[in-house]
């Protein structure tokens, strides 16, 4: 059994598929930076493996030339879902995929193929759902602050929507459960780890009447003769409701 | 009496919400640097009230004063509501607010009828000339488009709007007469009409070169209400192939009668007709996603939908000779037609065939509900369904109690994909 521990980024763990493979050897263990690993017998068979955007960048090319962009991407929302031992369905993944070929994708009914896509799947569903959920305030004059606490990493998904969308003044998405922040500065956007805010962020004056109307908007909006909560919370459910200004004291 | 802004933003809310349109996909427009607003293909739901409606645009009325009468209309000139407006630049001030902090995906702009149908129109259209104008609004905008207004303010208005509507109300000439008196037939269908060439037109330009002026890239919908009118399903069915073939029309949309007056024209119902109004649902996605015709679907003898089945499975019942089919031969029509598989689902095994034979297991893998599915299939030669097709049992099967199918989610999934969810049940 060979150990590769790697940053936990995704970068990083590209890397250590890159290192997996040159190695050859099938039956590896992941351990992201943040595991301390439980016992020094093993300490021989540890690869640390250094996070290097070039050699990320050409397991990217090689895996894509080989398969397709769509598996990459199937690899890469999967990765994100933070699932427990994601990271080894993801290596039987990518040895599938450089045997197959460009028909990985339709191999949906194959066991190694469908449980990838399957987490890939439910975060990018995640993803759709949390670019109509996240809730900007303002917090300073002209700057927009979302808390969001998401079941997957997606902040990287979200932040390139957000770019698109809102560039005309600067904003931040905070990731409450993982420390993260996405930031925007009119230019362009990072990502910054181990976040915490050292106080509640107070609101403008101009944030609170906004927020008002959208409550009062939002309340008058439903139709009494079809009132149907069930459907309601279907469709945002009660962990979602957190952050978002119009379930407020509600 | 003067109101303040919250009180006429919820008056005006209120008489809004009887519109159903939701929909802000269909229009695929990339965000400008250092500005406000981006378009997605799926659009976006952003919230959902306490009736399980999606909020995804600022649903709002300039002002719910109106010269008309129609019976139906919460904002017709005998009710006795409070009247109100909101200025243009308030309109855009909320906008504007209510877009940057991620509460909805653009603004759908309508309103009552004041002075004439010109003039009221020319409003609407100066609210999002300022948007688009002086704000460089780059988000979606759903317009309504007043009865009888000029061809020259439609033509306008298609240049700022990314849909466009017009409401049918009720499905025939007689109806309209009897409640709307001052809205002729006419002065619905000439201006759908004229949007129809005038999207036709901007599409095709729009393929010979990128840079040819965009009209309404998002098309065209309808409304009418459901169960106010004695129509049946055949006729309203028959009318929406007719608006989708012809017309070109984006999307119908069937509001289920919500009594908001005592009008002696109007039959008394104690809830809306909410399943009824589901079934034309699933009618509609078949016109438009499953190949099927409304004569399939419905007939002379058989005019309305049946409440109990979801019209594929009662189209099917009705046809047993064409079932079971092998999954693993079927074409995709013949799939689409299998009650139970959708269209995801259907191009699912198309793909997954390719490289494997299927069976139940590997069918339920593919994410195939197989509930109501496993009677009308057989996968690798073996019947699912485990009883005889032809006998009573299906019947009752069929009508054992089910749990609502999951399928009114806007679902996006990768770049490859992301039609997709505009086929498979935006709401």
């Amino acid at each position: 059994m060979q150990q590769y521990r790697y940053d936990g980024s995704f970068e990083g763990f590209l890397c250590a598929l890159s290192r997996c493979l040159a190695n050859g050897i099938e039956a590896v263990e992941f351990l992201p930076d943040t595991t301390v690993s439980e016992t020094g017998l093993f300490q021989d068979l540890m690869v640390d493996v250094a996070t290097d955007r070039k050699s990320a960048i050409d397991f990217r090319e090689r895996f894509v030339a080989a398969v397709s962009t769509e598996a990459f991407a199937m690899l890469r929302y999967a990765f994100h879902s933070e699932h427990h031992g994601v990271e080894l369905q993801l290596w039987n993944y990518v040895r599938l995929g450089l045997k197959a070929g460009p028909k990985l994708c339709s191999m949906m009914a194959d066991k190694r193929v469908n449980s990838v896509e399957r987490l890939a799947r439910s975060v990018a569903r995640e993803v759709h759902k949390y670019k109509g959920f996240v809730r900007f305030r303002e917090v300073e004059r002209g700057f927009l602050y979302a808390r969001i606490e998401p079941e997957a990493d997606i902040l990287c998904f979200l932040a390139p929507h957000f770019v698109q969308r809102i560039g005309d003044r600067p904003w931040m998405i905070h990731d409450l459960r993982r420390s993260t922040a996405a930031v925007y500065d009119l230019a362009t956007w990072r990502m910054l780890r181990d976040i915490a805010l050292a106080e509640a962020p107070g609101y403008t004056d101009a944030e609170r009447e906004c927020s008002g109307l959208w409550q009062r908007y939002f309340q008058r909006h439903a139709i009494e003769a079809r009132h149907n909560p069930k459907l309601q919370q279907k469709h945002v459910p009660l962990r979602s409701r957190k952050h978002m200004v119009e379930f407020e004291h509600s | 009496m003067t109101l303040s802004l919250e009180q006429r933003v919820e008056i005006l809310a209120d008489s809004a919400k009887y519109d159903v349109s939701c929909s802000s996909g269909g229009s695929n427009r990339k965000g400008v640097t250092g500005g406000i607003g981006s378009t997605r293909p799926s659009g976006i739901c952003h919230t959902w009230t306490a009736d399980g409606r999606c909020i995804s645009l600022l649903k709002i009325l300039l002002t719910n004063s109106c010269i008309y009468d129609c019976a139906y209309c919460v904002n017709r000139r005998s009710n006795p509501i409070l009247r109100t407006a909101l200025t243009p630049d308030e309109i855009v001030k909320l906008t504007m607010d209510f877009y940057c902090r991620n509460y909805i995906e653009g603004l759908f702009l309508s309103t009552g009828v004041i002075q004439s149908a010109n003039h009221t129109m020319e409003q609407l259209i100066r609210v999002v000339r300022k948007l688009r104008v002086e704000e460089r609004f780059n988000g979606y905008i759903h317009l309504k488009i007043v009865p009888g207004a000029d061809a020259v303010l439609i033509e306008e208005a298609g240049r700022h709007a990314d849909r466009v509507s017009i409401n049918i109300e009720l499905p025939s000439r007689q109806s309209l007469q009897l409640l709307a008196p001052d809205k002729p037939r006419e002065s619905v269908i000439g201006p759908m009409r004229q949007l129809s060439s005038l999207i036709e037109t901007a599409r095709q330009e729009h393929k010979h070169s990128s840079k040819a002026p965009r009209f309404a890239p998002a098309g065209q919908s309808t409304q009418l209400i459901v169960g106010a009118t004695p129509e049946n399903d055949r006729e309203i069915i028959t009318l929406s192939e007719g608006l989708y073939q012809r017309l070109g029309m984006k999307r119908v949309y069937y509001s289920a009668f919500v009594p908001v007056s005592s009008d002696q024209r109007l039959p008394a119902l104690s809830t809306p007709p909410l399943l009824r109004e589901h079934r034309l649902y699933q009618a509609d996605w078949l016109l438009r996603f499953y190949g099927f015709s409304s004569h399939e679907l419905l007939d002379e003898a058989h005019p309305n939908l049946d409440m109990r089945f979801d019209p594929k499975t009662d189209w099917a019942l009705r046809h047993l000779e064409h079932f079971p089919v092998e999954v693993n031969r079927a074409d995709y029509p013949v799939l689409l037609r299998v009650p139970g598989i959708g269209v995801r689902s259907a191009q699912r095994i198309v793909q997954a065939r390719r490289t494997s034979r299927l069976g139940e297991e590997k069918l339920k893998r593919l994410g195939v509900v197989l509930k109501r599915a496993r009677y009308f299939v057989t996968a690798g030669d073996r019947y699912l369904g485990g009883i005889r097709l032809d006998g009573p049992q299906l019947l009752a099967r069929l009508m054992a109690p089910t749990r609502r199918k999951a399928s009114l989610d806007q679902l996006e999934l990768f770049p490859a994909e992301a039609d997709i969810s505009a086929v498979t049940g935006e709401l």
